[in-house]
């Protein structure tokens, strides 16, 4: 059985988680600690991905990354190609999977107690070292478990990754787009081992970390 | 820890030493009523040529419009000429490369669970038919010609309520293979699955569907896409073709 969708899918869920956590973490903590014009605004357009109906997500990812959108052609003009490769697959798995990681992270940073962070900061801590000295180590498993969850939702993405990156097989055809394709062609054997793959991983992967930091989901 | 590490590393080795292909590859985007045909006809072309060819299946309205968006495909091969023709018009496809290489049969398939075999649409409105598949009506020309041919025959509102989308025509065959619904209305390329059963449906109910490919305007090895179309056009591919159930050019 070729196995490229699997190696495919982790590949590409653990960029986009990787990405997740650089834009999420920041954007979490904005929103747990800032009052800021367009806050509220800010809030909505987070959890949109998560209301919007996946193909609604992708038809519009598509019009701006794709060959002929605003981003898809300053790209292209870089050298950059996007739309139709694994890339694609990673912003798709990265827009969906953005709201999860940044919700749980949000909840986690508020509930530290800002009077342990207004000590650091009458020690003399920066903002920075403030939040990697007190506020992360005391949000770590709720940014922990968002994280899981993060990579999991990235690792089954189906709906905006077919409109984003098609579901070409030994290039963007990730394990859910490879069963998908198995069930079409009535492949069922193929489809079954394939589906018994993902949900292993994953129940490994949350199992795993759940015992490993405590965490509950 | 560690373990799962090496192992995570592993797969992506291997996810990337898969990705990396020595030879030249070509992406062809292929009507999926030519599932059954060009897995006997693709691995025949890389030999001859020592290419690597990646055969996509779908419907062909949802390829033009991803290759349209800029999709890597280097051929298409579509199941009508409205899309091609669409797309050489917008300077996607090289007007030069357009062919003829088909044309498309349509059957009326009954599930074998589903009892004694259908052998006329009329009798879809049967009560024990519960359930109709036929492709999309709007993006694919299989789905197309199968809502001209119930329009041409006075069935379509009656046999309506019963109807079932497949994406394109492969997951409508597979709809009835599964016994998921009775009945079905699929490309006779792809009918001879041992699941159902088949009669052939009266060409003249629909369009024909002229099936049309043309090389992708910005694929980089536009001459291997010529060379392809060429082979499925030649003697092996004809012959291959044939015995799928296609009319080929020049014989009709």
């Amino acid at each position: 059985m070729d196995l490229f969708p699997l190696a495919l899918s982790l590949q590409v869920a653990l960029t986009a988680t990787a990405f997740t956590l650089l834009l999420g973490i920041p954007l979490a903590w904005l929103l747990a600690r800032r009052r800021f014009p367009g806050r509220d605004l800010l809030e909505a357009v987070v959890v949109l991905p998560l209301i919007l109906p996946p193909t609604v997500l992708g038809y519009y990812l598509l019009l701006i990354i794709g060959a002929r959108g605003p981003v898809g052609r300053a790209l292209a003009a870089v050298g950059v190609e996007l739309a139709f490769t694994w890339r694609a697959a990673v912003v798709a798995a990265c827009v969906g999977s953005i709201a999860l990681l940044i919700k749980a992270a949000q909840a986690g940073f508020e509930t530290v107690d800002q009077r342990l962070e207004q000590a650091a900061r009458t020690l003399g801590r920066s903002e920075w070292s403030v939040f990697w000295s007190v506020t992360l180590p005391l949000a770590w498993r709720a940014v922990l478990a968002g994280t899981v969850l993060a990579f999991c939702r990235a690792l089954g993405e189906f709906g905006i990754t077919l409109m984003v990156a098609g579901s070409i097989p030994g290039r963007t055809q990730t394990l859910p787009l490879a069963i998908y394709d198995r069930v079409q062609a009535n492949q069922m054997g193929e489809a079954n081992a394939l589906a018994l793959i993902a949900i292993a991983l994953v129940a490994l992967l949350v199992f795993g970390v759940s015992r490993l930091a405590r965490l509950r989901f | 820890m560690r373990r799962l590490v090496v192992l995570v590393a592993c797969l992506i080795g291997a996810g990337a030493a898969a990705a990396a292909q020595p030879l030249p590859v070509l992406t062809v985007f292929a009507a999926s009523d030519l599932a059954f045909a060009f897995n006997e006809i693709v691995p025949r072309f890389e030999r001859t040529f020592g290419v690597k060819v990646t055969l996509v299946l779908g419907s062909t309205g949802n390829f033009a419009r991803q290759i349209e968006q800029g999709a890597p495909a280097d051929v298409f091969f579509a199941a009508d000429e409205s899309f091609v023709d669409h797309l050489v018009a917008g300077g996607i496809l090289i007007g030069e490369t357009r062919s003829l290489y088909a044309q498309g049969r349509l059957v009326l398939a009954t599930a074998r669970t589903a009892g004694q075999k259908l052998t006329d649409l009329r009798q879809l409105l049967d009560a024990r038919i519960r359930r109709v598949a036929i492709a999309n009506p709007v993006h694919a020309p299989y789905g197309r010609a199968a809502r001209e041919a119930l329009i041409t025959n006075g069935l379509w509102d009656a046999v309506h309520p019963k109807l079932v989308y497949g994406e394109n025509i492969r997951q409508t065959l597979q709809y009835v293979q599964t016994g998921a619904v009775e009945a079905g209305i699929v490309a006779l390329s792809i009918a001879d699955v041992p699941e159902i059963e088949w009669v052939p449906i009266d060409p003249t109910l629909h369009r024909p569907l002229n099936q049309t490919v043309a090389v992708v305007r910005r694929s980089p090895r536009p001459e291997l896409g010529v060379s392809f179309i060429q082979f499925v056009n030649g003697p092996e591919g004809r012959a291959i073709m044939k015995r799928y159930g296609f009319r080929l050019p020049g014989e009709f």
